[in-house]
């Protein structure tokens, strides 16, 4: 079996050390991907989505100025967005449950915890080719669907309808 | 029970398009050349973490010199990038001692005063690790070290 046409991917890593982003990009060179774009920072970022509408998007979360959390909330709702559906990696050293929570409530597809690995990597990148998540929209969330796994037996309101904090007080 | 319309839909996979059908997991040989890239990168890791070693010891004497939201931000950040990193760079040490620091200065509310005896006592613990090219993570010192660094963390955020 032959391996995926990653030399047909534009890939736009964004990340405000540039260790990391050698990093990631030493890794995204080997998988075979030509077409790499790089920022420094979140407008940086910005600039090149609406250039070069990449295929997908690597990014970490803490950076100066916008942070990763702004950037993917402006590349799903801001009318200017090239690619509202362009997947959305996370690389970063935030690790707690929350944090997953808050990356995944801003539109990301997938979250990659800091070691990066190459395994991780592939993983994540197999996951949104092979396995797209639909996508939602809400009074209060445009992103992926943020259910890993459907619950046939769910029986309770319609969880999508509103944020959690807004079904609780309701 | 307020109710929102809610639109559900799945847009074409123009990725999967691209991609061609791949063998539909892991691509192993990409995986592999991925690796050997790595192996070829290492050499340069102790120098990268040298920069960012260099860059919380600026922030730091920053913050000692102006305390306010911009210099913590920019402390809090250097400290998170090498908690982050230092791991993938093979110094595991210095990743829990970063993520202690980050730790301390994420939770600890934006009104209270960072410590600096405790933010020196975090930098210094990562400047000697560093120094001494401590890679493992069995040396009792340097792990004694670390659970107390944890501990007057611990002691110092909210309940």
């Amino acid at each position: 079996m032959s391996g995926y046409r990653f030399d047909r991917f534009k890939v736009l890593v964004v990340d405000d050390n540039i260790h990391m982003r050698k990093l990631v990009t030493t890794i995204l060179q080997a998988f075979g991907v030509i077409q790499i774009y790089e920022a420094e920072n979140g407008d940086r970022a910005w600039a090149i989505l609406r250039e070069a509408n990449p295929d997908v998007v690597v990014m970490d979360w803490m950076m100066e100025g916008m942070s990763g959390i702004e950037l993917t909330r402006m590349i799903r709702t801001n009318p200017q967005s090239p690619n509202p559906f362009v997947p959305v990696i996370m690389l970063t050293g935030h690790t707690l449950i929350e944090d997953v929570a808050e990356a995944r409530d801003a539109g990301i597809n997938e979250f990659i915890a800091k070691p990066v690995s190459v395994k991780t990597m592939m993983q994540r990148l197999v996951a949104v080719i092979e396995h797209p998540r639909p996508y939602v929209r809400t009074g209060a969330y445009f992103g992926p669907c943020r259910r890993r796994r459907g619950d046939a037996d769910y029986r309770g309101p319609e969880r999508r309808s509103a944020s959690a904090t807004q079904q609780a007080a309701e | 029970m307020k109710r929102e319309p809610i639109e559900l839909f799945m847009p074409p996979n123009m990725l999967k398009a691209k991609a061609g059908s791949g063998p539909g997991g892991l691509d192993m040989a990409a995986v592999k050349r991925a690796e050997q890239a790595m192996e070829t990168l290492k050499s340069e890791f102790a120098d990268w973490l040298a920069d960012d070693v260099g860059v919380l010891v600026a922030a730091r004497t920053r913050y000692g010199q102006q305390p306010d939201a911009a210099t913590r931000a920019s402390l809090l950040r250097a400290a998170h990038d090498i908690k982050g990193q230092a791991a993938t760079f093979n110094y595991p040490l210095i990743a829990r001692v970063a993520g202690s620091l980050s730790r301390m200065i994420g939770d600890l509310p934006e009104s209270a005063t960072l410590p600096l005896s405790l933010i020196d006592a975090h930098v210094n613990a990562i400047l000697v690790i560093h120094k001494q090219a401590m890679q493992d993570t069995g040396d009792k010192i340097a792990l004694a070290l670390c659970t107390e660094l944890d501990a007057r963390v611990d002691e110092l955020l909210p309940k």
